[in-house]
């Protein structure tokens, strides 16, 4: 299977990740007000069709990856389903137990959680094992910067934002949540671009 | 596992990057390869062995004991 291209990876995977906010953000809080079972359940499957093509992204960047690359994506992902199923064992007992009261929407983090498990687990193995850095994987020409990341994430994120606005949504909560992580972020860069000249002119 | 990977790498005038490419795997592996942190599979160490052209036993030496 060919390696495959980060740049185009890390986009597909953005603007999947940009369509599953939005989403969760205009339709999934229609599922309550639907009229009808099928209309319901359509509604609440939705979010799901995103991760699935970012889960489908992100098989044949493993199936792509050299040896090394397998080798820690599948630690990375062993031990994350491990973290993740005792996670669930214990919950799920408590929950019996009637110790705590857990809903079904608790399974909705299962895969955020086992995302960020994975993550941390192979950054761990990049750098602190095999001697790397997360950024070694690729030509540096390939990779999209950082900076460039968190700008398109912040500008999809204040796309969504004014979609929102648009739509005269009175969730002013969720609103002022999706603008606060754009400026955020929007400052974020600004600092750093600050910073990054500074160092430039010194 | 020592071996002379950096050794025969610098000797060509390549970067990680260029071997990398040429064996085709990141330039992470070619790394951890160099370090010692990492022991290619057979056909990898083929693949390098060809690069080189040189045998894999002139390359990779195993840890003794």
């Amino acid at each position: 299977m060919q390696r495959p291209v980060p740049l185009r990876y890390n986009l597909q995977v953005a603007i999947a990740m940009t369509i599953y906010v939005a989403v969760m953000v205009l339709a999934w809080p229609l599922v309550r007000t639907a009229q009808g079972m099928p209309v319901k359940a359509l509604l609440a499957m939705l979010p799901v069709l995103p991760m699935l093509y970012v889960i489908g992204l992100m098989a044949r960047r493993v199936m792509g990856g050299d040896e090394l690359e397998q080798r820690t994506h599948l630690l990375a992902l062993g031990v994350a389903t491990t973290v993740v199923g005792v996670l669930s064992l214990i919950g799920g007992f408590l929950a019996a137990g009637g110790v705590v009261k857990l809903d079904g929407g608790v399974l909705i983090w299962v895969f955020p959680v086992l995302m960020l498990v994975y993550g941390l687990t192979r950054w761990w193995l990049i750098t602190r094992v095999y001697g790397g850095s997360p950024g070694m994987e690729c030509d540096a020409r390939q990779t999209m910067p950082w900076r460039w990341r968190i700008l398109l994430i912040a500008g999809l994120i204040g796309f969504v934002a004014l979609v929102f606005w648009w739509r005269g949504d009175r969730d002013d909560t969720l609103l002022g949540m999706l603008c606060g992580m754009g400026a955020a972020m929007g400052v974020f860069l600004v600092v750093a671009a600050v910073r990054h000249l500074r160092g430039k002119a010194e | 596992m020592k071996n002379r990977l950096r050794e025969l790498r610098e000797a060509h005038g390549w970067s990680q990057g260029d071997l990398a490419e040429r064996v085709e795997v990141s330039r992470q592996t070619i790394n951890a390869i160099e370090t010692g942190k990492y022991d290619p599979s057979l056909p990898l160490a083929f693949k390098l062995a060809r690069q080189f052209k040189q045998h894999i036993e002139t390359i990779f030496e195993p840890h003794k004991g």
